[in-house]
């Protein structure tokens, strides 16, 4: 099914289960008010849903709303948008009856700092991108240029498993055509790997003298969802809310583990950071030893207990010294 | 005869090292990616060429993500007090018109308040060289805040690239000086102002988005308490610190000291309003709600600025726009004040 198609049975869809009172609230995307942005549309008025849209730069996890927001919800998700509902079912934090997802088979979104790399110009000097399939097609300064989709699209996209959506209620059009490339993918968690333990605390040590605590990595991660987080406590005060990059990073380290296992590799918090510190290399990492060690995926039966919270005799134990 | 100088652009890297003789010199850089004011190695030109803004603002030379405000140690007699002695000179190379205006509109709260004593001291060692914007990006609204994108009076001294060179103009008596010791630079034609006209005139064309500062400013006082409104605004807003710690004139602040045996230093930090926990008191917190915080962080600029100084406190940098993870947009919420 073409955007445009899957468009129209979303505003369909999406207006009747507020006119049947099915829900109280949509969640959706509508075009962003900057060139090749969408932004998240919330709302009760069934006069704002003809601007929900579909396209290849939604990319944002709308998930992270479903725990602020009371009462019924009818939300657009992605493959790994699903995975973090059914990851927040889990734990409790959403109720499956109080929602209807709305499943988005994902093609794969674009990266738009690496269109920015590979043309060296900024997204708003871009005059048109285009995806077809496997290929890319930008328009910049009147020249039309190529790019093969995994050139192209997220890191965590080309290393998508379940672009198709776990759990829905409604799925708009059939199983999506991703392009992968897992290799890439890896890349830069393949470089940290090949370092030393020297090197790497150098690396991160670089990477988190930048970070400046705004702390929107936790505010996009739906993963994030504890009422108090450990760093905002002060009594004790476990961490100073100072942007030193010891504490940057102990910052970082803590809030991995605490999504270990809820982490759904959405990409989230790489592309938001202001500062461009490479998040998902520490998060990805963290998502493979779940999955080597407890051959967890997070995310994927809502009737199961998180990962970190059940037993089980064959359990890694080995790197327990 | 005309009133301005220019310099070869080729000659830039020459006069910095000059410069750095007397201050640590910064400039706008790349450092992975991301755009920041980084101090000049002294050899790389490069950055003569990049025509846009920074990712982290100016305000950050002056007031910094987090700066020790004093050491202290713990004795017999009490505690023993170590003030830093910050009195470096920098001179920042190729600062944008909003992020110079910027720093102006900090110096209000800086100053008038209260004497800030880790602001001030940076702010009036520094010189200021200002590079007038060509490419605006598409966030930009600078002009609806009364600047335009090439020119200012905010800094020392202003330039205008004019092809092979920048055209030069005096604007404090600092600046005057520092051009009086350069070598490299010559008395400007009428041709070179006439061309730098222009470029400021194109790059003033090229900021499209626009806000209406005057219905602004008479409907954000009836709309207050339109909850509705600004329920319906603040929906996607996630409460992360960006378009605060971005924003150029954002000034929040917190204070944490960190004692380890018997000694350690207090520090300030930036805060931001759109954090739950910054209005958080021992019996209550006013701003739970997300919508209390967002139009604060709208009121504030907009609103409470002006009353208490006499100007808006923002300078269309757009970079709240930009780097929001959302795209939650300040001119949009502004546009449909309700009346």
């Amino acid at each position: 099914m073409k955007n445009r198609e899957m468009e129209q049975r979303l505003r369909h869809e999406a207006k009747t289960w507020l006119e049947e009172g099915k829900v109280d609230y949509v969640i959706g995307f509508e075009p962003g008010s900057l060139k090749f942005t969408t932004t998240p549309l919330i709302t009760k008025d069934k006069d704002d849903i003809d601007r929900l849209v579909i396209n290849p730069f939604m990319v944002n996890n709308l998930s992270v709303y479903l725990t602020e927001i009371k009462g019924r919800v009818g939300i657009v998700a992605k493959g790994c948008d699903s995975r973090s509902i059914i990851s927040l079912i889990q734990d409790n934090q959403v109720v499956r009856e109080d929602i209807i997802i709305m499943g988005i088979p994902c093609p794969g979104l674009i990266d738009l700092s690496k269109v920015e790399l590979w043309l060296g110009r900024d997204r708003d000097e871009l005059d048109d991108i285009t995806r077809d399939g496997d290929r890319v097609v930008i328009m910049v300064d009147g020249k039309e240029r190529n790019f093969s989709a995994t050139e192209v699209l997220f890191d965590n996209c080309l290393s998508c498993e379940f672009p198709t959506p776990q759990e829905y209620d409604v799925l708009l059009g059939e199983t999506s055509s991703l392009v992968a490339d897992k290799i890439a993918s890896r890349d830069k968690i393949k470089k940290l790997e090949g370092m030393t333990s020297e090197q790497r605390w150098e690396f991160w040590k670089g990477e988190f003298n930048r970070c400046l605590r705004c702390y929107a990595c936790r505010s996009v991660c739906p993963s994030c969802f504890c009422k108090q987080c450990f760093v905002d406590e002060s009594q004790p005060q476990w961490l100073l809310p100072v942007p030193r990059w010891q504490d940057n990073l102990m910052f970082q380290i803590i809030r991995n583990i605490h999504v270990a296992g809820r982490c759904t590799d959405c990409g989230e918090c790489e592309r938001i950071c202001p500062v461009n510190i490479p998040l998902r290399s520490l998060t990805k990492k963290m998502y493979e030893l779940v999955g080597d060690l407890f051959h967890y995926q997070a995310g994927m039966d809502k009737s199961a207990p998180p990962v970190l919270t059940a037993y089980e005799y064959t359990d890694a134990e080995d790197f327990i010294r | 005869m005309t009133n301005s100088k220019k310099i070869n652009k080729k000659d830039i890297g020459g006069l910095l090292k000059e410069w750095s003789q007397e201050f640590t010199v910064f400039i706008p850089w790349r450092e992975s990616g991301v755009a920041m004011l980084d101090k000049w190695d002294g050899t790389d030109t490069g950055f003569i060429d990049w025509y846009r803004n920074t990712v982290k603002p100016a305000k950050a030379n002056f007031f910094p993500p987090m700066e020790e405000m004093f050491r202290f140690q713990k004795g017999r007699e009490g505690y023993h007090i170590e003030l830093p002695l910050d009195e470096h000179k920098q001179l920042i190379f190729g600062i944008r018109p909003c992020d110079a205006r910027s720093l102006a509109i900090l110096d209000m709260t800086f100053t008038e308040s209260y004497q800030d004593p880790y602001y001030l001291p940076k702010r009036n060692n520094a010189v200021l060289i200002g590079l007038g914007c060509l490419k605006p990006y598409d966030s930009c609204f600078c002009t609806s805040l009364g600047i335009s994108p090439a020119e200012s009076t905010d800094v020392d001294l202003m330039l205008t690239d004019i092809g092979d060179q920048f055209l030069v103009k005096e604007i404090t008596q600092k600046g005057k000086e520092l051009i009086a010791r350069a070598s490299q630079v010559e008395e400007a034609t009428e041709a070179d102002e006439a061309r730098a006209k222009e470029v400021r005139k194109a790059a003033y064309g090229k900021v499209t988005r626009r806000i209406d500062t005057k219905a602004i400013s008479e409907k954000l006082l009836s709309c207050f308490d339109n909850q509705d409104y600004w329920e319906k605004v603040a929906a996607k807003c996630i409460s992360c610190g960006i378009c605060t710690f971005l924003c150029p004139t954002c000034y929040c602040f917190d204070i944490n000291d960190e004692l380890v045996k018997r000694q350690g230093a207090r520090f300030r930090s930036w805060d931001s309003c759109a954090f739950p926990i910054y209005t958080k008191m021992p019996m209550e917190n006013p701003r739970v709600e997300k919508w209390r915080r967002v139009r604060q962080r709208v009121c504030h600029k907009f609103e409470f600025y002006p009353m208490n100084f006499g100007t808006i406190a923002c300078t269309g940098c757009g970079r709240c726009i930009r780097l929001c993870p959302v795209n939650w947009d300040i001119t949009q919420t502004l546009d449909k004040l309700p009346g």
